[in-house]
């Protein structure tokens, strides 16, 4: 877990950076078991229509720049690409949307993703306290989070019985539970992402700032969660003397 | 086997003699109300240690000698407690140490507060103490007062600040100012207080020290802290998470976030504050966390009251003989989170038979306005043995006019004792029900002046009870 984490790790320090792309954090968040979609990075038209093909359309494209990590201000998301003659002319259009708003972007590649069936959005985030340590941050997604700031905050690491508490004592709590009507989430699926979450920070606590899973997407109770978009900000590398 | 801490902080609380450095005879001067303070504890034969003042210009003040310097002072001083300006006090260090004095206070201000000449000052005195095995308070702090021993450093006199009574409660301050008001509201609100410690810039004695302190200090039964600041957040929560499994502390929490200028670079940073994150470290602790100054303590009165006899669940039962302040505890009950008891059929039958037509039986249950004391006792009685109570919030309108002051504060007391489940009282009103009230707190039942406070304080049990069956 953490071997692998670290090598995905030291090639974006290597590379100068402390901002992982979408693609990298998540190769991360996969090797602690969090639930990613089954993407693939393409780096030409080709791969990308072969990857398309195996994950069957429709599919998003989402190009991967360490400068331009807030893809949707850019346009660099597209979404519901459902054949090889549309996903040929997106391949254009997403290669020049992110020419118009930084023309000196790195292109590391275009993630060809599956469409997620939508489920209700959660946010899980970790920053770092100056007094004590990696904080790891629950709460519901879009106008909960924007708006109402409806989020719970413990410090890593945590036990089960501190997720599943974080979980209850968010305001949004009834629609997680089910309110109208609902089916319940699953909620020991966010609990389970909660704690690996906790224990990748620490592990990886001398490396990682910064972490937003924003938004995942939690299905009905026994169908589990998945994340849909990821960052993590590393800490600055200690100069070596 | 003596613990090391309780080793090390003993000085600060008990010390065989005292030296104050910086003594003097000029009244108001710090120097001289501390002096005063120590002296005027051992003529009334609470301070049993020796008193040595301290300062090269004096020879004698009241009739006691004065030493001058540190190094003539005798060998039994275990305490050293500075009160000379900021630059002056490095160098007293080393004599300090030479001297082999292994607990010192330092009142004066000036220095990490002021600046980085002040901290390098105080690198120097943290190194001195380090190498020696000093422990040190402060600086810029009151420091301590245990009523129980005469140790009294505040430097605020008597006839301006009054000193509260001895109790279980335990009051860790890191502002002088507030730790000295807090004293003297205390005094005045019959609240007992068995150690007061503030620490000020804490440059080596902190929170998590005291925390670790308190699990062996028998005479304390509740830890409450003003809080500003954590240096050591880690040190902390190990500490908290220790003690608070055996007693309970209670933290106020105040000052400005420390996220506001800081541009966070992800949305989970933006969101963090140094408040949302100190409510964590509070739910992950176990240490309750106050609201204000007067729920921290509401909360502490209910603990040294009650800490021994904790409920064993979270259904309240509320008996009161003013319909509208039991509806006002039934709503505190729902918004502190708490139930109220369902009382069993035999209960209601019982409360029935015994009480007369007009008073009504169920929770709330209604002594109503023509009470005595006696249908008090029936409904106790009741709600004592109903197993769907877990514990019992009574109000007590003092003023109905028969009721029997003395025999229902004599009934409250009794079922106190008698009885495992925690009861508080409530009583709103003026002036005599003020000292019915402090009648009744001595027989050992904390009385609140309104129901929600009431209900508040018993949520604050509740959920410390709970804490100690299930964890964090």
């Amino acid at each position: 877990m953490k071997e692998e984490a670290l090598k995905v790790i030291e090639s974006v320090l290597s590379q100068g950076r402390t901002a992982m792309v979408e693609y990298e954090a998540k190769q991360v968040l996969k090797a602690y078991g969090l639930p990613v979609p089954e993407e693939k990075l393409a780096k030409t038209l080709d791969e990308a229509l072969k990857y398309a093909e195996e994950i069957g359309y429709p599919v998003a494209l989402k190009l991967m720049s360490p400068q331009i990590l807030h893809k949707s201000d850019a346009k660099v998301v597209l979404l519901n690409i459902k054949s090889p003659e549309e996903l040929k002319q997106k391949w254009e259009e997403i290669h020049e949307n992110a020419r118009r708003y930084r023309p000196d972007a790195e292109i590391l590649g275009v993630l060809v993703a599956p469409m997620l069936k939508p489920g209700r959005e959660i946010i899980i985030g970790v920053t770092e306290d100056p007094q004590f340590g990696h904080a790891i941050m629950f709460g519901l997604g879009g106008i909960f989070v924007e708006v109402l700031k409806d989020v719970t905050f413990r410090i890593i690491p945590i036990t089960e019985r501190d997720a599943r508490k974080m979980v209850r004592e968010i305001k949004g709590y009834p629609i997680l539970a089910g309110a109208r009507g609902e089916e319940p989430a699953d909620i020991d699926a966010i609990v389970s992402m909660l704690l690996k979450v906790s224990e990748l920070v620490d592990d990886l606590r001398d490396y990682i700032k910064e972490m937003d899973l924003n938004p995942v997407f939690v299905y009905e109770k026994g169908k589990g969660a998945v994340v849909v978009d990821a960052r993590i900000i590393l800490k600055e590398p200690k100069k070596e003397n | 086997m003596v613990e090391k801490i309780v080793e090390e902080l003993r000085p600060f609380f008990d010390p065989k003699a005292v030296a104050i450095i910086g003594a003097t005879n000029k009244k108001g001067k710090v120097g001289n109300v501390i002096f005063e303070n120590f002296k005027t504890n051992k003529e009334r034969g609470i301070f049993k240690g020796n008193i040595y003042p301290v300062n090269p210009k004096l020879d004698e003040i009241d009739g006691y000698k004065v030493y001058h310097s540190v190094e003539e002072l005798p060998d039994d001083t275990e305490l050293a407690v500075i009160s000379i300006p900021a630059p002056f006090v490095p160098d007293t260090m080393r004599q300090i140490a030479k001297k082999g004095i292994k607990a010192v206070i330092i009142i004066t201000g000036g220095f990490g507060e002021l600046g980085e000449e002040g901290k390098k000052m105080e690198r120097e005195i943290l190194e001195i103490a380090r190498e020696n095995g000093i422990r040190v308070i402060g600086p810029n702090c009151v420091g301590v007062y245990v009523p129980d021993t005469g140790v009294d450093t505040v430097f605020l006199p008597e006839e301006k600040m009054d000193r509260p009574k001895s109790g279980p409660i335990a009051f860790v301050s890191q502002s002088g100012a507030f730790a000295a008001a807090m004293l003297d509201w205390a005094a005045g609100a019959g609240i007992g207080i068995g150690k007061m410690v503030s620490y000020g810039n804490k440059l080596d004695v902190d929170d998590a020290d005291l925390m670790e302190y308190f699990i062996h200090d028998e005479g304390i039964n509740v830890v409450t802290f003003y809080i500003e600041g954590v240096k050591d957040g880690r040190k902390f929560m190990e500490a908290a998470k220790k003690i608070t499994k055996v007693k309970p502390v209670i933290a106020l929490k105040s000052g400005r976030s420390e996220y506001g200028a800081k541009a966070a670079s992800s949305h989970t940073g933006s969101l963090a504050g140094a408040d949302t994150i100190y409510d964590a470290v509070f739910k992950q602790t176990g240490i309750i966390r106050a609201e204000d100054f007067e729920h921290m303590f509401d909360l502490a009165k209910a603990f040294a009251a009650l800490k021994d006899k904790l409920p064993k669940g979270d259904r309240i039962g509320i008996i009161t003989d003013g319909g509208g302040a039991g509806v006002m505890a039934s709503d505190a009950v729902a918004r502190f989170g708490l139930k109220m008891a369902d009382l069993s059929e035999e209960t209601l039958r019982y409360l029935k038979e015994n009480f007369p037509p007009h008073a009504v039986a169920g929770n709330p249950t209604d002594v109503v306005g023509d009470t005595d004391a006696e249908r008090y006792r029936i409904a106790i009685e009741g709600f004592v043995n109903d197993p769907n109570v877990d514990a019992i919030v009574v109000i007590v309108l003092f003023q109905v006019p028969l009721l029997e002051e003395e025999k229902i504060i004599e009934i409250l007391a009794e079922y106190q004792k008698k009885s495992d489940k925690p009861i508080v009282a409530v009583a709103m009103g003026g002036e005599k029900t003020e000292r019915y009230a402090r009648m009744l707190e001595e027989r050992g039942v904390p009385v609140y002046p309104t129901p929600e406070r009431g209900v508040r304080a018993m949520a604050g049990l509740v959920k410390y009870a709970e804490y100690l069956r299930k964890g964090a």
